[in-house]
């Protein structure tokens, strides 16, 4: 019985880890623009499938993959912001009627990315065979190596992400952006510019996420409309707009679900998610770690 | 601002007369004309797209109540619609209730369900609502298709149609006297409602909650009528659905995709104008209807009309109508007053 839930409590977190790199993109987006990206979990099917197609028709290894999948995706991001969103974004994001209008946007968006990856790539599930080697044996539990695998990638991440705001001056530009885009315009920052960046960052997190869940999930066009509400409910839990508070959000619901799969019913492990996050919302609409004041990032 | 400006662009002389006579009469004239429809249709395909199409307008105008009127962000409205439609289905098939007692009770069942989704709304603005009903639309389906007694992912089946005395009303194109009576209905409460303190109340929140609620509007319970009020139009369309001939219903039927297409009507049409969202409605069917063979490319079309409508045309057809009867009643009055100088700015 402990056993049974020592080993759901691992799956749940590092299921977690995922949701909590697509969580961290929803966040960084609404912190930085004041916008919910509604087509965030198409990114991450988009991330997965470039993944798949550099991984079989490339033939790269698993962390070139992974690399080159992030760069590629965080490329597309900046444009799909580039071209579609700024029209919307110059006009004020937040949550009056040009939040509306992007939320509306964000919808149409994702039907549109999800229909061009069926043109493309089919209905067909894909399976991404990535040979990682025997599971570790600890005590009578047997993890696999692609859970270990998306645990220290996840965490590598993180940490590089956490970096890069703090240490860099780039970091700073964000965290100014984010905190008041007047100001930060008067001070020099070059704004479009950093958030074309926050964009593609955050899409770079999704792409890293859809490629690390590959391996143990199928690639399939389907892929991106379960994560968005998950993400969301993540981002939610911990905060919105808080990034630390992303990362606990991901990791709560993936246990969640885990726990609530394995001990209630496995036929509405979707529903737990939105149940989380229904009762946080209910409760304590900022979030775990979110405040009150719109201090963010 | 947009949705109250005059019904139909009729003539003045006809509009003079019509403000002498009761406002449901022109709805009377409307329902009369559309009586004889079925007779001039080629055959019941036809006849069931068009009461998809007046199904199609109960649920625009509905949603438009709580988005564009009350300004709610809400994704989830076709879940209100399941709801009803299951709700529907069970009370008919399980307690054996006829359909006119079904109907209404389903719009009960989806108004307390609409109630439910109100309340976060209390707590919840923008994205974060758009969130809470998104989530609670996928959980509806996911709970539908997981639920044996709902019929699961099989599909709910052996609906009866509604009876009128010994008639079962289960062709296409009987069932068009059910549908489209309700369809103007719904369409003439919307007025009714958009006219009355109500609908002022909606717009006052839609403008400024803060304003609004400083000037004495009750706004958590404005919020919730509004979600309710929307509830029983997406509970009469769900019902409606569900009773229509082949008596089937699947999970299926209530994905994002149709949560789309039903978005595009309103956007489309134009969020908050009341005619823009029928329009909406029924050119949205009629396209979705001519574009069957092209699943794929149909939804790609549909989600990139979305965009483009909102980024180019913010305000939807409704605006262009809006501001085609703007400026035409502007150049009649410009006319009579500058008679001399129509050589000027004759155009």
């Amino acid at each position: 019985m402990i056993d049974y839930a020592i080993d759901l409590c691992i799956i749940g977190l590092s299921v977690g880890m995922v949701y909590a790199l697509v969580a961290l993109g929803i966040s960084l987006i609404f912190s930085g623009l004041d916008i919910v990206h509604f087509a965030h979990g198409e990114i991450y099917m988009i991330g997965a499938f470039i993944g798949l197609m550099l991984f079989q028709k490339l033939a790269l290894p698993y962390v070139p993959t992974l690399l080159l999948a992030v760069i590629l995706t965080g490329f597309v991001g900046v444009f799909i912001e580039r071209v579609f969103y700024r029209r919307l974004t110059r006009a004020g994001g937040g949550y009056t009627v040009a939040g509306m209008g992007m939320v509306i946007v964000g919808f149409g968006m994702s039907i549109v990315l999800q229909n061009v990856a069926f043109l493309i790539w089919g209905p067909k599930p894909f399976p991404f065979p990535v040979p990682f080697g025997r599971p570790i044996e600890l005590g009578n539990l047997a993890l696999p190596m692609s859970y270990v695998w998306i645990v220290v990638t996840a965490l590598t991440l993180m940490a590089a992400l956490h970096l890069v705001l703090r240490k860099t001056m780039i970091g700073l530009a964000i965290r100014a952006v984010a905190h008041n885009k007047d100001i930060a315009y008067l001070s020099g920052v070059n704004v479009p510019l950093m958030i074309s960046t926050i964009f593609g960052i955050a899409c770079a997190l999704g792409a890293a996420a859809g490629v690390l869940i590959a391996p143990i999930n199928y690639v399939q066009v389907q892929m991106g409309v379960g994560i968005l509400i998950k993400a969301f409910a993540a981002a939610v839990v911990g905060g919105f707009g808080s990034l630390p508070g992303a990362v606990l959000g991901g990791l709560l619901v993936g246990v969640v679900e885990s726990l609530g799969a394995g001990f209630i019913s496995g036929t509405y492990k979707d529903i737990y998610a939105f149940v989380l996050l229904i009762v946080v919302l209910m409760v304590k609409p900022s979030g775990i770690l979110g405040v009150a004041a719109k201090v963010k990032a | 601002m947009t949705a109250d400006s005059a019904p139909l662009p009729i003539a003045a002389g006809v509009r003079a007369r019509l403000a002498q006579v009761h406002p449901i009469v022109p709805w009377l004239l409307v329902l009369l004309a559309l009586l004889p429809l079925p007779l001039v249709l080629p055959n019941a395909y036809t006849q069931y797209v068009v009461n998809v199409m007046a199904i199609n307008v109960i649920l625009a105008v509905g949603l438009n109540i709580v988005k564009g009127f009350a300004g709610q962000v809400t994704v989830g409205h076709i879940a209100l619609m399941a709801i009803g439609a299951y709700a529907s289905a069970v009370l008919s098939t399980k307690l054996g209730l006829p359909f006119w007692a079904a109907m209404p009770a389903a719009m009960l069942v989806a108004a307390a369900a609409g109630a439910m989704v109100g309340i976060p709304s209390l707590r919840l603005e923008g994205a974060y609502l758009a969130l809470a009903t998104l989530g609670l639309a996928e959980s509806v389906r996911i709970f539908i298709s997981g639920t044996e007694w709902l019929g699961a992912a099989i599909g709910f089946e052996g609906i009866p149609p509604p009876y009128l005395g010994p008639w079962a009303l289960d062709s296409h194109y009987a069932y068009y006297y059910v549908a489209m009576p309700l369809a103007l209905l719904g369409l003439y409460f919307s007025f009714s409602i958009l006219r009355s303190d109500i609908g002022r109340a909606f717009k006052s929140i839609r403008e400024d909650a803060l304003a609004a609620a400083a000037s004495g509007v009750n706004v958590p319970k404005y919020k919730v009528i509004a979600f309710v009020i929307s509830a029983l139009y997406a509970g009469c369309a769900g019902s409606l659905q569900a009773h229509m001939a082949p008596g089937f219903l699947h999970p299926n039927n209530y994905t994002i995709t149709e949560m789309i297409t039903l978005l595009l009507m309103v956007v489309f049409g134009g969020i908050g104008h009341i005619w823009g969202g029928v329009i909406g409605a029924i050119l949205v069917t009629i396209i979705d209807d001519l574009t069957r063979d092209y699943y794929e490319y149909r939804m790609m079309m549909f989600g990139a009309v979305i965009v483009l409508v909102v980024i180019f045309m913010p305000r939807g057809l409704g605006g262009i109508i809006d501001d085609f009867l703007v400026r035409r009643r502007f150049n009649v009055l410009r006319g009579a007053r500058q008679t001399p100088r129509t050589d000027v700015h004759a155009a």
